[in-house]
């Protein structure tokens, strides 16, 4: 590794063209391998399986899912929190390294960016399937209406329908912004008409000027600066959605920050597992090298280090506050039923990043991927646990009791990974899944490019 | 004028389809002719409910009630307030049977065993014979087989069946008969005698496996008495119980033991011999003698006030014993004829009828309205029996077990659809009228015996007035002139004046000789003693097709949707078995699988079991549901089953249970504080007092919304709730509240409104008997003043009224469940399947169950979230009634309220300062569930308060 010249491009000479080339051009040739077809058949399954269990739950009703008259919270609220977390990284990723300027952000911003749309997609799912009547889930809008009604502003649940919406228009803003020069690169290599016609009019018109530039330049940054308070919003207001409640467990004051350090850390271990499949599948090696994955394991541990600490704090203050429901709720995380779950979250959250601290694990891939896949089913249990823990055994003790996972529980916690898969598929058919103008940057910048 | 020209073939046929196309689809008038009343019936206003005084029988005995009916609907049972057997309250068995009426398993049309459905013309067609042939012989061979029966119209038309058929004979049948304490009676005073134990007088209270606030005929009666001498710390007394099982008087025992019926026989003698019967002195325990001298103390410090009851699993010489006692203690004990018994005619029992049946002595069995295939003794060998008999017929609201197996089966009319009379515990009788026409089409008690017997065909009205004709002038009050008047008033009033039952003078009673107590180290150590007793939901087995019954949770281990074998935790550990898993139990060669539930307060040694679970034949809701008891009784045993041995399997039975039997330990005892009598009339407040913590501090702005207006509020006295469950049913039947089914049960789910909720404090110390301390607590919504239900749902479906009511609006609830996650009580129900609308259990979306709603209450589709509304829709009626007469709004009374047969729930206006709530939140025993949540509750509570014997006495 010494010996290489640029840590972030993989290769001695890196020019425009051959930027361009490696991947614009894959996207225009007819066929695209068979690797992507057996993959794409793959991944279709899951899609029936998502749509059916949609289906399913709009015709016979949420008693498919294992929800109970005490835990009537379950997997569809903690698939929805992780499925925002993992959104959460990619908008990190593009603004917050944009605004501080790390450079080796320009290969992984962009499928990070698509993998932030796609979650927060998916994760938009949730809150509607779960509820009793999802036809009527329009009402938590504010519309004008003959009844005058309007939603119970003091409800975490609308502040949460404001942050989804918000954060699932701006990401697709943002990701379309940061697409424009490379989709005018797409119509300017486009082997087809109806390919010129497309691209040409997704590229509104991109001349690559320099007031295009300019003009370019000053909004994405502007978005960048936006997006920061945004991604810290939607994931605060989604651990409102616990902590603004009176149950044990829930009512605590760090649950926002502490979301969003955890939407954080499994957003970037699902954009470790992503772009090692990516580089792997297309062929991107030059462009995403060991470097990127050094920096995001190094952003992993710090996240792992802060949950630990999260973790350790609701303990201290379950027991210092001297509430009986609190302390009794926290007991529950031990001892309860769900302790052994407990204890794996733990492992995957806080002990396994550990290994992290090693130079050589962090830039093995192999490593890498296998602790990105044990957080971020570290971050599933943390959610789901969330949920469990405080609602089986509450206040109310003659009404504890545990969730039974159904099998529609299960279709929709492994359905919306397929789907996620489907979609980043077709995107990688359709769409540089690089930012090719921010790849030529850095190759300038890392003087791989040549004049 | 047009020329007169035919019209073409085409336009003609075109003009006849117009036509039709205009007749058919123009308006959509129906075909029959539709007139508005011309005169409206009187009484009947669309859309106001009407209130009929009738009574419904339990195991024969008549308790009074108010049936409520919409436009011709009956709706609602609530309990006639001047009737003694329900004194205005309920139990779960009146609360359902309004259920039972609508089922739509009941029978529709006589049916023969082999051809199926059939006419009332075939059955008489079939009849025709055996009847004459019955009638040649003077009746010899035919038997009449019932259960209970009270009804002065059907014992007079019984006798004109000895007249016409002298050598004719009538069986009774009563599964859960009180023959141990008829006998005991009889045993004691010479003859039968029924003895009315007066608990509002008698202040010591000693139950040796007596239940009389357990399930029955009695219940409310009893109960009420107890309960309403209680309120008075003065007259509080002290209720000591020695028992096996733990039942509804165990658990509001101030002192309990958990002994085995022989102990507790042994019991009996040395509190016997403790005022000079001189019988040979039982050895007792340590505890067990404590006990004693405890409860001795207390009868000679009560005479006259101090009353001994013993139960059907002691043996008649026992019951003697007790007679003998009670009479020392000049026990506050009422003396009547029994009821139920024709003085000249002593109805002959099962065990009589199976013997001619195998004498071949019987050619034509009548069996009207008992089950005797379910519920005999196994040890008769009934159903076997019953193929041997020539003709046999069975009369019944169900084709049941019995049916299915004798030739012929008629449809019974259900109590709501007949004309009849029934006599209460205490001999007073009521008039039984009918609220609509049989659904179904059965028929009546009295019109199917006048057929069965050969008797002129007449309806049932005719019979049962002419039974009262009669016998009118001798209940006449003084300003009844003439039949008709006294008719209608005994009709309105629902009983009729001066049938009580007359004292009956009785002898001092013989000191008994009681039988050889069983050797106890004889048996081998692995036995049991199995005690089978009545199911508090199911009764004897009747109810097992209710499904608010079956749905209904049992009182201590809250299961529901079937039975299991209650052990106590030591018994259990001994035995290797554990909660939920499969035993078999086998008594003389027979075997039953049942599940295992560990429970506290049972006996070492001793089992139990309810009776009426696993129907074969019960109908869609309860066949096969639990385990049948019946199975294990031999011919005479009773319900005492000596020598049970057990056997672990290897399996596991899911045990339903709505919600968990909580052990009190550290900081959950705030939830069900508990303090002695003595301990309340030394010092302060024992709970919070002051209110439902209003003067806490908080960060919310004060509760002003009802400050000018009325303030609605609860309060529940837990030293008053038995856990007899009538609240939880009557809610169901007042708010349409569905059944979710056992594997919704299974899945967790549940949507009664009201919960009763056992906390039990008992300690359990190694060696010594397990205790039960435990208590009830009826848990509806809480209405909070500052409701954490409210802030969280995102559409403002959960709001709160002017007059401090928490609302739930159906209408505008989306499902996301915010609300109940965030209640600390969990009182909230949620409706995960349309478990009312579309997608009920079993049958019960069929039409005729739908009639059963009460109009005044939304059903709530799927995915909405309900709770406890504080009925609603009775306060608004009241409001409107108020309103159209310009006057202040009066009492307004909530079904779980009116239901409360010891008045343990109180709701009224906090803001009129004479309110009996108002009253109560002062009391020092009130207290706020969950106070330091600072939600401000509207629902509070006031402790349990017991009077346990001071244990430095002895």
């Amino acid at each position: 590794m010494s010996s290489q010249p640029h840590p972030l491009i993989d290769a001695e000479r890196l020019s425009y063209g051959a930027i361009s080339e490696a991947v614009a051009d894959p996207i225009q040739r007819t066929g695209f391998g068979r690797a992507w077809v057996i993959a794409l058949l793959c991944t279709l399954p899951f899609v029936v399986l998502t749509l059916g269990a949609i289906g399913a739950v709009l015709t016979v009703g949420i008693g498919l899912s294992g929800v109970n008259t005490t835990v009537v919270w379950g997997f569809s609220i903690a698939n929805y929190v992780w499925w925002i977390g993992i959104g959460n990284a990619g908008t990190l990723i593009s603004s917050m390294l944009l605004l501080t300027r790390q450079r080796w952000r320009a290969s992984i911003n962009r499928f990070a960016e698509a993998m932030t749309l796609f979650a927060a997609a998916i994760a938009g799912l949730f809150p509607i399937i779960h509820l009793g009547r999802p036809l009527y889930a329009y009402w938590l809008a504010p519309y004008p209406n003959t009844m005058d009604l309007w939603p119970q502003w003091r409800s975490a649940l609308v502040w949460d329908f404001w942050a989804i919406l918000s954060y699932l228009l701006f990401s697709a803003l943002f990701w379309y912004t940061g697409l424009l020069p490379d989709l005018a690169t797409m119509r300017d290599r486009a082997r087809t008409r109806a390919g010129r016609v497309i691209y040409g009019a997704l590229a509104l018109g991109w001349r690559n000027s320099a007031r295009h530039w300019r003009a370019y330049e000053t909004f994405h940054l502007t978005m960048a600066a936006l997006a920061v308070p945004l991604v810290c919003s939607v994931h605060s207001i989604v651990g409102l959605d616990f902590a603004a409640s009176l149950m044990p467990g829930w009512q605590e004051s760090i649950f926002p920050p502490y979301f969003v350090v955890g939407a954080m850390f499994s957003g970037f271990a699902m954009v470790v597992v992503l772009a090692i499949v990516i580089r792997w599948g297309l062929n991107l090696q030059a462009m995403i090298t060991p470097a990127h994955f050094d920096a995001m394991a190094k952003v992993m541990l710090f996240a792992s280090i802060v949950m630990a600490f999260s973790y350790a704090t609701e303990w201290f203050t379950a027991w210092y506050g001297g509430e009986h429901a609190d302390r009794t709720v926290v007991g529950y995380f031990f001892t309860g039923a769900y302790a052994p779950l407990y204890g794996l979250l733990l492992f995957c959250n806080c002990l396994a990043p550990q290994a992290l601290w090693w130079r050589r694990v962090r830039r093995n891939l192999w490593w890498l991927a296998g602790i990105s896949v044990l957080i971020n089913v570290g971050m599933w249990l943390e959610r789901i646990l969330i949920v469990w823990n405080t609602l089986s055994h509450g206040h109310a003790i003659t009404l504890w009791r545990t969730y039974h996972t159904s099998l529609y529980d299960l279709a929709i916690l492994v359905g919306p990974l397929g789907l996620f898969a489907f979609l980043f598929l077709v995107l990688a058919r359709l769409l540089p899944i690089v930012s090719m103008h921010e790849v030529r940057q850095l190759a300038r910048d890392e003087g791989a490019a040549q004049p | 004028m047009p020329p007169l020209t035919g019209l073409p073939r085409r336009e003609a046929l075109q003009l006849l389809g117009a036509g039709i196309a205009l007749a058919a689809g123009g308006c959509s008038r129906p075909d029959e002719e539709i007139l508005p009343y011309v005169r409206q019936p009187e009484q009947l206003l669309p859309g106001v409910p009407a209130r009929y005084a009738t009574a419904l029988p339990l195991s024969g005995f008549a308790r009074g009630v108010h049936t409520i009916a919409v436009d011709g609907r009956p709706i609602k049972i609530e309990g006639n307030p001047l009737h003694p057997g329900s004194r205005g309250a309920t139990d779960v068995f009146l609360e359902a049977a309004i259920l039972d009426l609508y089922d739509p398993d009941r029978s529709r049309a006589p049916s023969e065993r082999v051809a199926g459905i059939a006419s009332w013309e075939a059955f008489g067609k079939a009849y025709a014979r055996p009847l004459s042939e019955a009638r040649a012989r003077r009746g010899a061979g035919f038997r009449l087989l019932t259960g209970r029966i009270t009804s002065p119209t059907l014992l007079r038309q019984i006798v004109g069946l000895r007249e016409a058929m002298p050598e004719a004979a009538w069986h009774v049948h009563e599964p859960l008969d009180e023959a141990n304490a008829r006998a005991g009676a009889a045993l004691a005073f010479g003859r039968p005698v029924r003895a009315l134990p007066r608990l509002d007088r008698a202040e010591i209270v000693v139950c040796l496996e007596a239940d009389p606030l357990g399930p029955g005929p009695d219940q409310i009666r009893l109960s009420s008495a107890l309960m309403e001498r209680r309120r008075d710390p003065a007259r509080f007394g002290r209720l000591y119980v020695a028992e096996g099982l733990p039942t509804l008087t165990g658990i509001k025992a101030d002192e309990r033991r958990a002994l085995a019926p022989p102990a507790v026989a042994a019991l009996l003698v040395h509190l016997a011999n403790g005022f000079g019967a001189g019988l040979p002195e039982p050895g007792l325990g340590d505890d067990e003698r404590r006990f004693a001298e405890n409860i001795l103390a207390d009868l000679r410090r009560h005479p006259g006030r101090a009353v001994v009851l013993v139960g059907e699993a002691l043996e008649p010489a026992f019951h003697a014993l007790a007679h003998w006692l009670n009479a020392r203690l000049a026990a506050p004990i009422g003396w009547i004829a029994p009821p139920d018994a024709l003085p000249d005619h002593p109805p002959g029992d099962l065990a009589g009828l199976c013997k001619d049946i195998a004498a071949a002595k019987v050619s034509c069995l009548a069996i009207l309205g008992t089950n005797p295939v379910q519920t005999a003794p196994a040890g008769l060998g009934f159903p076997e029996l019953l193929r041997r008999v020539p003709f046999s017929v069975q009369v019944g609201t169900h084709a049941d077990e019995t049916a299915g197996a004798a030739h012929w089966h008629l449809p019974l009319a259900h109590d709501l659809e007949s004309w009849s009379d029934l006599r209460a515990t205490d001999g007073t009788a009521s008039l039984v009228q009918p609220l609509l026409r049989p659904l179904y089409g059965g028929r009546s008690v009295h019109e199917i015996l006048n057929l069965l017997t050969g008797a002129e065909a007449r309806r049932g009205y005719d019979i049962v007035r002419e039974t009262w004709q009669g016998s009118w002038e001798r209940h006449r009050r003084p300003d009844d002139r003439e039949f008709e008047g006294w008719w209608r008033r005994c009709l309105h009033d629902g009983t009729i004046p001066g049938s009580a039952a007359a004292p009956a003078p009785v002898p001092a009673p013989a000191l008994p000789v009681l039988p050889p107590a069983p050797a106890p180290p004889a048996r081998a150590p692995g036995d049991l003693t199995l005690l089978l007793t009545p199911d508090p939901a199911l009764w004897d087995g009747r109810s097992a097709n209710n499904a608010w019954l079956q749905e209904c949770p049992h009182p201590v281990t809250k299961q529901v949707w079937g039975n299991a074998l209650l052990l106590s935790h030591r018994e259990a550990a001994r035995r290797g078995v554990e909660d939920g898993q499969g035993v078999s139990l086998t008594v003389r060669g027979v075997s039953v699988v049942a599940p295992v539930a560990v429970v506290s307060g049972v006996a070492d040694g001793v089992a139990g079991l309810s009776l009426g679970h696993g129907r074969a034949r019960a109908g869609q809701i309860g066949n096969g549901i639990g385990v049948d008891g019946y199975r294990l009784i031999g011919s005479g045993t009773g319900r005492l089953v000596r020598d049970v041995s057990l056997t672990p399997l290897d399996e596991r039975h899911a045990i339903l249970r709505t919600q968990n039997y909580t052990q009190i330990e550290g900081e959950a005892e705030k939830l069900f504080p508990r303090i002695n009598l003595a301990a309340l009339a030394s010092s302060a407040p024992k709970g919070n007092g002051s209110g439902n913590g209003s003067d806490q501090p908080t960060l919310l702005a004060p509760w002003t919304g009802d400050a000018d207006g009325h303030a609605w509020g609860m309060v529940i006295d837990t030293m008053a709730c038995i856990g007899c469950n009538a609240c939880v049913i009557a809610c169901q039947s007042e708010n349409n509240v569905p059944v979710v089914g056992p594997e919704e049960i299974a899945r967790g789910r549940m949507m009664h409104w009201l919960r009763v909720d056992i906390y039990d404090s008992g300690k359990s110390e190694p060696g010594k008997p397990e205790r039960i301390e435990a208590g009830f607590q009826p848990v509806p919504c809480m209405h909070c003043e500052h409701a954490p239900c409210e802030p969280v749902c995102p559409v403002a479906a959960s709001v709160h009224d002017g007059e401090g009511l928490n609302l739930q609006v159906y209408n505008r609830c989306v499902g996301t469940r915010f609300c109940e996650a965030n209640c600390p009580y969990k009182v909230r129900r949620f409706n995960f399947f349309g478990y009312a609308d579309g997608q009920e259990y079993a049958n019960l979306g069929a039409a005729p169950v739908r009639a059963q709603r009460n109009p005044n209450v939304t059903v709530r589709a799927r995915g909405v979230m309900e709770k406890c509304t504080y009925c609603v829709q009775r306060i608004a009626t009241e409001r409107q009634a108020a309103e159209r007469d310009g006057r202040p709004m009066g009492e307004v009374a909530t079904a779980c309220q009116s239901a409360c047969p010891t008045k343990a729930i109180r709701f009224g206006d906090l803001a009129a300062k004479d309110s009996s709530v108002a009253a109560q939140r002062s009391d020092p025993r009130h207290y706020a569930l969950m106070e330091e949540l600072n939600t401000r509750p509207r629902t509070t509570y006031l402790t349990d308060l017991r009077n346990p014997a001071r244990e430095d006495r002895t």
